[in-house]
């Protein structure tokens, strides 16, 4: 029997109801802080990761964009080549 | 971490007590072609580590304990799958407890399960002869043990010179890992030890000052003509060529004081005083002074644990998951699975065959006017080699240039280039990318075949993101990719997963580009016996 919309939205009202409900009970709270804390320790890993991003990009932007602004073309050919030796 | 990140050296456990308390040290029982097979209390065991001698030289060290397996009331210590393939013919295997002279095992033995003769004497060598040992990460390597003093001068030399470069750019560096624990303990280098370690303890406190701080120390020693690999942010290795041509790499290991801690690429993170690291000492190594940190107990101890005193050839590190989380998250993530295709290259430096591929035919076939080819991932070259003799510019991109190695040195007449590129790696994606895009010739085709499928996400927006840039000027992007494994060999050795055609169709267009082509076809159509590998090709734009 195919279920109607409004019944479905009273079951999805009641299973929230019920999973709050659950939160509120001791081993559930400490159910619910061990997935905020893996979910906090993999975002603090994300905020880790852009540190070599931004060391990288930095590096780069510094060693290569004053010879680009300078337009000169022998010396950024020599420099990009330099460049990558040096990686 | 990158295993070969790890810094070398051997520490100080209780080996010494267990020499102490040797009377229950195993018996060996049976030698065979799965290894030795050893019994005694595991209580008294755990603390002795074991050299295992051949013909009176040491080859590897274990924990009787630690590094078997339980079988019925006997441990087994397996043959190291690293010298596995030397184990054919006669060797008198002797076992003695490390630092002692107490020989516990003594025997000819005579094994069959490697692949050389079986009636020769067995030695564990490289190809041009020298002796070869395992370290305590199990991989095989010249040990200095075997090395004269006269071999190891350019070494020491390197280790002068290389400090000298760090101190030029602005930092003080030491000797560290197993290199301080040489020269402190014994003034001289660790005999199962590899590797020379140095060490320095930044000015900065962000990790990103010591990256690039890291980067700028890395390009003086590459100036000054040294090979250099980076390892990861704050890692690096600078190759060495000794007296008699051997190769031996120096790590550089970089650290910083942040919060009240010590961190030292790659397995340090501490509570400790900047005062116990400068003003730097000296100690004395190979009968030559070197900087070392100001408090070399206490650092010792931050590295080896308090019983660095007691010689452990077998050593791991048994760094906290914390300290591996922050090392992790702040400077690695450029090497990732380069260690397996190192592996793989060196096992076949060359390729099996200079037939093109389908793939790099099927471009040809559709591009007539070509005038610039460039294969990111190339891994031989063959495709873009192929590409050159019919005339077109190419130029094959690897991050392992050890795998373009050999048609680059064939040095034919073709207009044909090879370059490092690594899409883990932004300043060389970068970098390489803007090169490519100043290239000549147009149209261009950048062509990537099991790229894809070899990478993980954030390589495959990399390499995207590369592509854009090396096709500013027009051009096509060709793709070829495992869409669906079989049960034919298609994907043996090629260390790819399949991919979803929607899912890459999807990425490619949310970096930008159009998708004018996609097509499935079977991997090897002529194996009807089993079901087929599906692979897909798409062609891809940018404008």
């Amino acid at each position: 029997m195919a279920m109607t919309s409004k019944t479905s939205a009273n079951l999805s009202a009641r299973l929230k109801q019920s999973a709050r409900a659950l939160r509120d009970t001791r081993a559930g709270a400490r159910l619910d802080l061990e997935r905020r804390v893996r979910d906090l320790e993999a975002e603090v890993q994300e905020c880790r990761q852009l540190n070599l991003r931004l060391a990288e990009l930095t590096d780069l932007v510094t060693e290569l964009l004053v010879p680009a602004t300078q337009r000169d073309e022998a010396k950024l050919a020599e420099l990009l080549e330099r460049y990558q030796k040096g990686l | 971490m990158s295993p070969e990140e790890r810094p070398d050296g051997a520490a100080d456990r209780s080996a010494g007590e267990g020499s102490q308390r040797a009377v229950s040290a195993p018996v060996v029982v049976e030698v065979s072609d799965a290894g030795i097979k050893l019994t005694g209390r595991d209580g008294a065991m755990a603390d002795l580590v074991l050299d295992v001698f051949f013909d009176d030289r040491r080859i590897w060290s274990f924990w009787p304990v630690r590094d078997t397996t339980r079988e019925g009331n006997a441990r087994l210590v397996a043959w190291p799958r690293a010298i596995v393939k030397f184990l054919s013919g006669d060797t008198r295997l002797r076992l003695t407890v490390h630092g002692s002279e107490k020989t516990w095992f003594d025997q000819e033995v005579h094994l069959t399960v490697g692949e050389g003769a079986a009636d020769s004497r067995i030695a564990v060598v490289d190809t041009d002869g020298h002796p070869l040992a395992l370290d305590k990460s199990m991989r095989r390597v010249r040990t200095f043990e075997t090395r004269t003093a006269e071999q190891v001068a350019p070494l020491m030399d390197a280790i002068a010179e290389a400090l000298a470069a760090l101190k030029t750019a602005g930092v003080e560096g030491f000797l560290a890992y197993g290199t301080l624990l040489g020269a402190v303990r014994q003034g001289a280098l660790i005999g199962h030890d590899s590797d020379a370690d140095l060490g320095y303890v930044s000015e900065h406190e962000h990790p990103v000052d010591v990256m690039r701080e890291s980067f700028e120390l890395q390009r003086r020693l590459t100036d000054m003509g040294y090979p250099t690999m980076r390892y990861s942010g704050a890692a690096f290795k600078v190759d060495v060529r000794e007296a008699d041509g051997s190769v031996r790499g120096l790590d550089v290991f970089g650290g910083f004081m942040r919060e009240g801690y010590l961190y030292l690429m790659g397995e340090i993170r501490t509570p400790f005083k900047r005062e116990w690291v400068f003003p730097l000492g000296q100690a004395t190594l190979e009968g030559r002074e070197f900087p070392v940190p100001a408090d070399t107990d206490r650092f010792l101890v931050a590295t080896y644990g308090p019983h660095w005193r007691t010689p452990d050839p077998a050593f791991k590190f048994e760094t906290p998951n914390s300290t591996h989380r922050r090392l992790n998250g702040w400077f690695r993530g450029i090497r990732v699975h380069r260690g397996t295709w190192d592996g793989s290259y060196a096992a076949h430096p060359r390729p099996a065959s200079l037939e093109p591929s389908d793939f790099v035919q099927w471009i040809a076939t559709r591009e007539p006017e070509l005038g610039d080819f460039v294969d990111v991932g190339c891994g031989y070259g063959v495709d873009a080699r192929w590409m050159a003799e019919r005339g077109v510019a190419s130029i094959g991109l690897d991050h392992a240039p050890k795998a373009f190695e050999y048609l680059a040195a064939r040095e034919e007449d073709l207009p044909l280039e090879f370059a490092a590129m690594n899409l883990l790696e932004l300043r060389s994606l970068l970098s390489v990318s803007a090169s490519v895009a100043r290239r000549p010739g147009n149209p261009r085709v950048v062509a990537g075949r099991h790229l894809l499928d070899a990478l993980d996400a954030r390589g495959r927006q990399n390499f995207y993101r590369g592509a854009d840039m090396m096709l500013r000027e027009g051009g096509r992007l060709y793709l070829e990719f495992l869409a669906q494994r079989g049960e034919d060999d298609y994907t043996v050795g090629k260390h790819i997963r399949p991919l979803a055609p929607a899912k890459v169709r999807a990425e490619l267009e949310a970096a930008g580009a159009t998708v004018s082509k996609q097509r499935r076809l079977l991997a090897s159509p002529n194996d009807t016996t089993r079901s087929q590998s599906v692979i897909c090709r798409m062609v891809a734009t940018w404008r």
